[in-house]
């Protein structure tokens, strides 16, 4: 009797475990593979993109069935008044058809400036009054989920797979082994040149330098024949600008702050005084303060402080985002007389390429974007958070389709399916050198994902470019010093 | 009853009877009621949060930990203070910074005031150019000066090029050993002004027929100002002097915007400092600690001001 009541229970658990199986199967199976990220190139972005239709409201409807009542809050970084007309319009369009789709969750929305976020997070979950959903840059979330103020939130809780996103993306939410939160957007930048200059210095306009040797070469070859910086190097203390532009040379090199740049990072061997790191301070160094290469400026420049000499023509390579071509675009329209000249020359003669190698032939860049994130119940205002209105949002805005729309202007589609759009086509049409820009993704690199990482990145990383670069210590002595200081505050201590 | 010619009027009169605490508190009461409002803010906005720095100053905040959960240590946060070096390098620059920022606005304020304090054409205009450093905003003129001194593009070097006294752009801000100096001029450009107005109030209170007093004495313009109008200034100067001090010593916006504490920490000073420590590196603990020794000297710099500020209050209140 007993052992038939066993078999009946095991065959019913069997029969329910195989249907929810299926279940999350026919979900989770929709976009899985249709992205051969092995192949990524300029052209293979351009030959997917267009090819695919997708339906956020049907898809999403699968996960949580249109018709739930619920309410859900939600606080991320929109589009501000200097953000262009399209990014607007995108997130209007957004939350109308959010709110097509599902007419009975309630939603209680905040746009936050990307300065304030963090702070107003920190403060609202210290009261308790925090929202149930928060879209974080990319490693925003990891000091809240080691603080354990965030719920774990894997793809397959909306219906995606792993293989919907970047690996480099998804270890960027994944904290001791868990994940807590899900991309939605994901961008990696470029190298960008002056191709007039280089004709002028005597270099081949149409070819960027190939190795980080090169841009030290190039650059002192542009600052000699030309007088002005060659490279637009930027090492500002407490700036974010400067580990992202820094952190893809010491990799390339063979160097890193901890072994983030390791196939399989621990987060716990520190890097930061290895050979390659020394090679890369030292062709920092070099540019900096042998060959007077790059803006003296650069111990207190941020990128923005790069902008206004490339636009007049007096900068000849730097670092940055997808979206700098429009706003060398913007800058040039509202210049007026000869500058407006000289602006509409720089524009035409704007050319993007993907980050140099090291002399390995390593080709890094950091992995940036933004994740998703669910906050517990009991940091929440009113102590509640609605799983399903939740995963209706999570799964809306990570659609192929929207997560495509909502990064247009300066990233791309956190679901890796949003390549393959029509969206993605219009995008890859209308924006200039995307398809340089996104094809650099395979080689992105996220920061160390441990909450002491923006210690490490925005002050250990500088200061030791400073002390470096202003003499204050030898490029070994920076590097020894940078590698105590890491030490330090991964074993839980440090100084000040 | 009568009144004995040589005795005491009042000899009988009964001695007033002590007023105690309590009744003293009563009689006072509407005293009470009315600042209560304030007091009550204030325990709010800057009790409450001295006592919460405090005690934070007591405790180990780690990056991987909520701040409910912080770890208690002591002293430990004073000690790694204390016996950093980074600590007494970021000290000795304060010291400069405040030292060299309140004497030098302190004179250049004095100067003005004396120049202005005297008739000519012009002199209420040039009273309002003058005051144009200390109306405008402290975030506004940080970018200005930023752009002023700009190593490679910067409109100071562009005209020093232009008139020939320089070849190449002069590194300001970018070199650890001018990069202070550099933001403690842009400071005393800033605050010159205030000084000129404290002290131009305090030039009004010296009398004249002293002054000309002292002109028919044969005293030369020197004696006339050390010997008369400076004495007068005293009381004056001692608040400026301690008012710059107090400013200069919280100082943020200036050298944050300009340099951020850079390069290489050449410009940090225990503001920019505690700032990055709390914000920057999420350090709440050390940063409390860091705060609550910079409270302490600011509680020593303001018994001074006070005590000036008061001073002779007492001999007043007797008269």
């Amino acid at each position: 009797m007993h052992t038939n009541t066993g078999r009946r229970l095991l065959g019913l658990s069997m029969a329910v475990l195989s249907a929810a199986t299926m279940l999350t199967t026919a979900t989770t199976a929709s976009y899985a593979q249709s992205v051969d990220l092995s192949k990524w190139s300029p052209e293979y972005v351009k030959s997917i993109a267009g090819t695919k239709q997708f339906d956020a409201a049907k898809d999403c409807g699968a996960v949580v069935p249109n018709d739930y009542t619920g309410s859900v809050s939600y606080w991320y970084t929109g589009p501000f008044e200097a953000d262009p007309q399209i990014a607007h319009d995108q997130d209007k369009a957004f939350w109308e058809a959010f709110k097509a789709a599902y007419p009975n969750i309630t939603t209680e929305v905040q746009s936050i400036t990307y300065n304030e976020l963090l702070d107003k997070f920190r403060t609202s979950l210290l009261g308790n009054s925090a929202p149930a959903v928060i879209r974080l840059q990319i490693l925003g979330g990891v000091e809240f989920a080691a603080k354990g103020y965030l719920q774990p939130l894997k793809p397959e809780d909306i219906g995606l797979t792993a293989a919907d996103f970047w690996p480099g993306a998804l270890k960027s939410v994944t904290y001791e082994g868990v994940t807590y939160g899900l991309p939605t957007n994901n961008e990696t930048m470029a190298l960008i040149w002056n191709a007039k200059v280089f004709k002028d210095a005597g270099l081949d306009p149409e070819n960027p330098p190939a190795t980080w040797d090169d841009v030290v070469a190039y650059s002192k070859t542009i600052h000699e024949k030309l007088g002005i910086p060659g490279y637009g190097l930027v090492a500002k203390q407490n700036a974010g600008n400067t580990p992202f532009r820094f952190m893809p040379q010491l990799w390339a090199y063979g160097g890193g702050a901890l072994d983030e740049a390791s196939a399989e990072p621990g987060y716990k061997d520190v890097w930061i005084n290895n050979e390659g790191s020394k090679k890369a301070l030292q062709a920092a160094y070099q540019m900096y303060a042998v060959d007077k290469s790059v803006p003296t400026s650069a111990l207190t420049n941020t990128q923005g402080e790069n902008q206004a000499p490339f636009i007049a023509g007096k900068l000849g390579m730097m670092i940055a985002h997808p979206a700098e071509y429009a706003k060398m675009n913007d800058l040039a329209s509202k210049a007026t007389g000869t500058d407006k000249t000289v602006a509409d020359e720089v524009v035409a003669n704007m050319r993007y390429g993907l980050i140099p190698t090291g002399p390995d032939g390593k080709r890094a860049v950091v992995f940036g974007g933004s994740n998703i994130h669910v906050v517990k119940p009991e940091f929440v205002q009113g102590g509640k958070v609605d799983e399903q209105a939740v995963k209706a949002l999570i799964c809306f805005w990570d659609s192929p389709e929207w997560s495509t729309k909502l990064a247009w202007v300066g990233s791309n589609p956190g679901n890796v399916n949003g390549f393959l759009t029509d969206a993605m086509k219009e995008r890859l049409d209308t924006i200039k050198f995307l398809d340089v820009t996104t094809s650099m993704l395979p080689n992105g690199i996220p920061f160390p994902v441990i909450p002491q990482a923006p210690e490490i990145m925005n002050i250990i990383v500088p200061d030791m470019l400073q002390n470096a670069l202003t003499g204050s210590m030898t490029v070994d002595q920076a590097v020894e010093d940078a590698a105590t200081k890491v030490k330090a505050i991964v074993d839980g201590g440090g100084g000040i | 009853m009568s009144t004995v010619p040589g005795q005491a009027i009042f000899r009988d009169v009964p001695e007033p009877r002590r007023v105690g605490l309590s009744q003293k508190v009563w009689n006072s009461r509407f005293d009470y009621l009315y600042v209560a409002p304030a007091l009550i803010v204030m325990l709010i906005v800057i009790g409450y949060p001295i006592y919460y720095t405090i005690e934070l100053s007591f405790f180990n905040t780690p990056a991987s930990l909520a701040l409910s959960a912080k770890q208690f240590n002591g002293l430990d946060n004073y000690v790694t203070i204390l016996t950093s070096p980074v600590f007494w390098k970021v000290t000795w620059q304060t010291v400069l910074w405040t030292v060299l920022s309140t004497c030098f606005a302190f004179m250049i304020g004095l100067g003005a005031a004396l120049a202005l304090h005297r008739e000519f054409a012009g002199r209420g205009v040039l009273r309002a150019l003058l005051l144009i450093p200390w109306v405008v905003s402290a975030v506004a003129a940080s970018y200005v000066w930023k752009w002023l001194y700009h190593s490679d593009f910067g409109a100071i070097s562009a005209m020093l090029t232009q008139v020939g006294l320089i070849d190449k752009p002069i590194n300001f801000v970018d070199n650890t050993n001018t990069s202070l100096y550099a933001l403690i001029v842009v400071n005393v450009w800033k605050e010159f002004s205030f000084a000129m107005i404290m002290l131009m109030a305090g030039l009004q209170t010296v009398p004249d027929t002293l002054l000309r007093a002292a002109q028919v004495d044969g005293a030369s313009p020197w004696q006339r100002f050390w010997h008369v109008t400076f004495p007068h200034l005293q009381g004056v100067s001692m608040v400026t002097l301690l008012l710059l001090a107090v400013q200069n010593f919280n100082s943020f916006i200036i050298p944050w915007i300009m340099t951020g504490g850079g390069p290489a920490g050449s410009s940090d000073i225990w503001i920019t400092h505690i700032y990055q420590l709390a914000f920057g590196r999420q350090r709440w603990g050390v940063a409390s600690a860091y705060a609550v020794i910079l409270f302490l000297v600011m509680m020593v710099l303001g018994y001074f001001y006070v005590r000036a500020l008061t001073k002779g209050d007492d001999a007043r209140a007797g008269a």
